[in-house]
């Protein structure tokens, strides 16, 4: 006589098997892929059109807290954050933590900045201020050593680790994206009111230097190193598809050689600069320009920074540092 | 089930109370050996088992890989002088998961009797063996070693086990919409409670691939083959079980038959390691005081006639009962075939060390040659829990037989940590004088040497070579750079160089275009263009175009993987981390000249 499989055995194991399929089919990299239709939703801000050749800048002075606040005056006026920011708002903050360096680095946002922002968007009656950055190094080590963790916290910001079961696929599909068809986006980015893009001024090995368009590759996941081939493109294809309502770009210190990654102090000098701006395109334009940042002589010039161009193309900014109306 | 007839002696009580507070506090330790604990601040703590392993000690001492820090074991071996076994009953995590398995899964199965009691003579030979094998400068007794066994399997399969489960537990509840868990799940995380990897490959790979299948399955053949006898793997096989019985054979506490003995056999029956046996003649019993792990259940629980007492009194022969012990044949054989396979294991190794190629690298700070890490290494696996990019997993035979199970980088999951174990404050301040690798901080034997920050970061892992069939701009004219982007090195080890590559849209031009575009380029050179011609050649792609190509300054590159663990390539790497030059420069480890061997200066093809 065959031995027969009783019920009870036959139904917990099947069971069992199921449960473990859909933890499997739960956890990312041995199931299907994210939520397809997950779109990026934050508002642009309201002078989103009129001022996209416009910026506000802030120099000189040794307090980055202040330059921060003089610079969106001088570009939104006396309202400031509260132009972008309403009562009860999601807000994020993505600053750049993509490095495992202390400040005086210069890899990194300074850490007063990212406090600076994130009391304003507070003070502006934001419900939720968000700090996180899809670290290039060590997530962990970046936070603390930035010192952007302990400062954003203080000031009432949210901090926390990217966690890869949180970035969804969003399709690219508006039309002047030419590149990228769909890149996972982290949840938080595609679910707040208002994404603040606030990023380090410093050269790069690839495209010379990295600003507010390229920084915005801390809300991506997936494979980045993917992004290095034809990155110009892909970066106006990101700027397009997740456009940050407000762009800051802290250039208190100018990573002038070895970026993005540095570790050297006298690569790093300070230009006690900030530049603010609706168009990640058009700070980027004027901030690459060696003429306004201390860039080393004959490194690049505004045209070898292609991403500017690719971004004017697709009607982010301007690519003409003529056009740009200075609020200072 | 039988009621229990009589009352636990209060030392049974006692020894459980002690066995479970041991393993938690194993279980906690190896859980907590993790990025800015307590316990990698106290990295004492987390040898703390692996210190305290006599086996460690001795096997250490004769492979003339000793380290002070190990005399701690000889706590353990004076309790062994006194009480041989008790720490097998009382203190062994391992010895208390099996306990643990045996009481929930074969609680009602009579095993005792039918078992063999002279396979109990097995660990003794093989204590023999290993020690041999020590004798040649190989840790491989850490293969067996209860107390590296219990670290590894934990380390190795059970945590990252438990890790995935929890976190694809979580997912699933939050991606059901428990906010909860999301809580749970970012709190965890930030407690550095998650195995997490570079890039976000947690719950992905785990650690060590198969090895976390392998290790698995010793743990539940340890714990299973408990169905056949009650701590099958302390009775017959535990090479720690068999030195502490034999170092404990001088002791006056032992277990004691007194002539009330009946004969019943009771004892016999229930004791989980075969202590008790009866006479030669049959007529009484005696107990066995190599054997005995003092676990005191039967002192007043199986014996009907109370005739067993554990305790001190008349000394007893110091010289093992027969049939305890392997006779001094099988002794010398065991010796004899380890010294026969242990060369055999240092030949291969010394093979596959000449092989330059060889692509398995040790750990920053690990003893070298690499004879001199297999030495001192016992394979407890503490080093790959602690690997904060959990790029660290156990090799399996690439580094030899003799290495199987040494620590090794696996970089396509994650990278040496520049900043490993130093703190934010203390590069704040300047301080870098501290221990700057987790793995060094946590191995017990030294095989990895605690470096300071500027140790480390000058500690030469390996070299960054490129494969030029494969990195993007050099197999296939796309620009990339990542590599150098992210190399950690102040002085970037990867540098590039724009350089003429061949242009793909004027190679996919018809042969005849191309052959008209040579003509006309040989043309333009001689001077005898026409404006028309002139229009005609610039309206063509030209033949070749301008792209930056990487190429390792093999003087800088430490070998930290950074490079390997971000090439955005799927599957081997564009650039790969070797020991190629390692071998060269292993004897100052770093810096000063190295010997040219007619290579120019860059890993890239010339």
């Amino acid at each position: 006589m065959a031995h027969r499989l009783p019920r009870r055995t036959f139904l917990t194991t099947a069971g069992a098997a199921a449960l473990g399929a859909a933890g499997m089919a739960a956890l990312p990299g041995c199931g299907g892929g994210g939520n397809a239709d997950a779109t990026y939703r934050a508002r642009a801000h309201p002078q989103a059109e009129a001022w996209k050749n416009r910026i506000g800048l802030a120099q000189g002075g040794d307090d980055p807290a202040r330059n921060v606040q003089t610079a969106i005056e001088n570009l939104c006026g006396k309202d400031g954050v509260r132009t972008f920011v309403r009562q009860g708002d999601i807000v994020v903050v993505k600053p750049n933590i993509g490095w495992a360096q202390v400040p005086e680095m210069g890899a990194t946002v300074d850490p007063t900045v990212v406090a600076t922002v994130v009391r304003l968007c507070r003070e502006a009656g934001a419900a939720t201020v968000k700090v996180f950055d899809n670290s290039v190094g060590t997530d962990a080590k970046c936070y603390q050593f930035s010192g952007i963790e302990e400062a954003a916290r203080e000031a009432g910001a949210d901090v926390f680790l990217c966690q890869r079961h949180r970035f969804r696929t969003v399709t690219f599909a508006d039309p002047r994206c030419k590149r990228l068809k769909e890149w996972p986006i982290y949840d938080d980015v595609l679910t707040c009111d208002v994404l603040v893009n606030v990023a380090v001024a410093k050269t790069h090995n690839l495209c010379y230097v990295t600003l507010c368009m390229k920084n915005l590759m801390g809300t991506q996941g997936g494979d980045r190193g993917k992004m290095h081939q034809e990155i110009h493109q892909n970066l106006a294809d990101l700027n397009v598809t997740i456009t940050p309502t407000f762009n800051i770009l802290d250039a208190t210190r100018v990573m002038i050689d070895g970026g993005p990654g540095g570790g050297r102090k006298d690569q790093v000098v300070r230009a006690d600069t900030i530049v603010c701006g609706t168009s990640s395109t058009t700070i980027d334009c004027w901030a690459a320009d060696p003429a306004h940042l201390p860039w080393p002589k004959g490194h690049h010039d505004l045209k070898a920074v292609e991403m500017v161009a690719r971004g004017a193309e697709a009607g982010l900014g301007t690519a003409d540092p003529a056009k740009i109306e200075v609020a200072a | 089930m039988a009621k229990r007839k009589k009352p636990r002696h209060l030392l049974h009580v006692l020894r459980i109370v002690s066995q479970l507070v041991f393993l938690g506090l194993f279980v906690g330790l190896v859980v907590a050996t993790a990025l800015g604990t307590t316990v990698t601040d106290h990295p004492w703590l987390a040898r703390l088992f692996l210190i305290t392993d006599p086996l460690i000690l001795v096997g250490m001492t004769l492979a003339g890989a000793f380290s002070a820090a190990l005399l701690a074991a000889l706590a353990v071996l004076a309790l062994s002088l006194l009480f041989p076994r008790a720490y097998c009953g009382w203190i062994c995590p391992l010895g208390t998961s099996m306990d643990i398995i045996d009481k929930v899964l074969f609680r009602r199965r009579k095993r005792t009797r039918e078992a063999a009691p002279a396979l109990r003579q097995m660990k003794y030979g093989l204590l023999a063996a290993l020690l041999v094998t020590a004798l040649f400068g190989l840790g491989v007794f850490g293969w067996f070693d209860p107390v590296c066994i219990a670290t590894r399997s934990f380390a190795v399969a059970v945590y990252p086990i438990a890790d995935w489960a929890a976190k694809t537990g979580l997912v699933a509840a939050e991606e059901a919409g428990i906010d909860a868990a999301a809580g749970v799940y970012d709190w965890a995380s930030g407690a550095g409670l998650f195995i997490r990897d570079a890039n976000f490959k947690e719950g992905t790979a785990g650690i060590g691939y198969l090895w976390l299948a392998v290790f698995a399955a010793v743990l539940l053949g340890i714990w299973l083959a408990q169905a056949y006898q009650k701590r099958f793997w302390c009775r017959n096989l535990c090479p720690l079980g068999a030195m502490l019985g034999l170092a404990g054979s001088v002791s006056p506490f032992r277990p004691r038959v007194s002539d009330a003995c009946i004969a019943c056999g009771a004892c016999r029956d229930r004791c989980k390691v075969g202590a008790l046996e009866p006479t030669a003649d049959g007529e009484r019993y005696r107990g066995l005081v190599q054997e005995c792990i003092f676990c005191y259940s039967c002192e007043r629980e199986f014996c009907p006639v109370d005739a067993i007492h554990i305790g001190a009194g008349r000394p007893g022969p110091v010289r093992p009962e027969p049939r305890v012990v392997p006779g001094r044949r099988a002794f010398l054989g065991s010796a004899a075939a380890a010294a026969v396979v242990a060369p055999a294991m240092l030949l291969d190794q010394r093979t596959r060390e000449k092989n330059e190629t060889n692509p398995k690298v040790r750990p920053p700070g690990a003893l070298r040659p690499d004879t001199e890490f297999l030495a001192a290494c016992v394979r407890c696996g503490a080093c790959m829990r602690v690997c904060p990019t959990n790029a660290l997993h156990p090799s399996g035979i690439e580094n030899g037989l003799a290495g199987l199970w040494t620590p090794t980088f696996v970089f396509n999951i994650g990278y040496c940590e520049y900043y490993c174990g130093v703190p934010a404050d203390d590069v704040q301040a300047g301080r870098l004088d501290g221990t700057a690798n987790l793995c060094g901080k946590v191995c017990p034997t030294g095989a990895i040497q605690a470096l300071a920050h500027a140790e480390k970061i000058a500690h030469k892992i390996g070299t960054a070579v490129f494969d030029p069939t494969r990195c993007l701009p050099w197999a296939r004219g796309e620009e990339c750079l990542t590599c150098e982007e992210q190399c950690p090195l102040p002085d970037k080890a990867i540098s590039h160089r724009t350089e003429e590559v061949a242009n793909l849209d004027w190679l996919a031009l018809p042969q005849s275009k191309r052959h008209r575009y040579e003509d006309l380029e040989a043309r333009l050179a001689a001077g005898t263009l026409s404006d028309t011609e002139r229009a005609e050649l610039e309206a063509m792609p030209p033949k070749s175009r301008l792209l930056a190509r990487p190429y390792v300054l093999r003087d800088r590159c430490i070998g930290c993987g950074t490079c390997e663990n971000v090439c955005p390539l799927d599957g081997p790497s564009g650039v790969r981390v070797e020991r190629l030059q390692t071998r060269e420069v292993r004897v100052t480890d770093v810096g000063g000249q190295q010997r040219q061997r007619g290579r120019t200066g860059h890993g890239g093809p010339r």
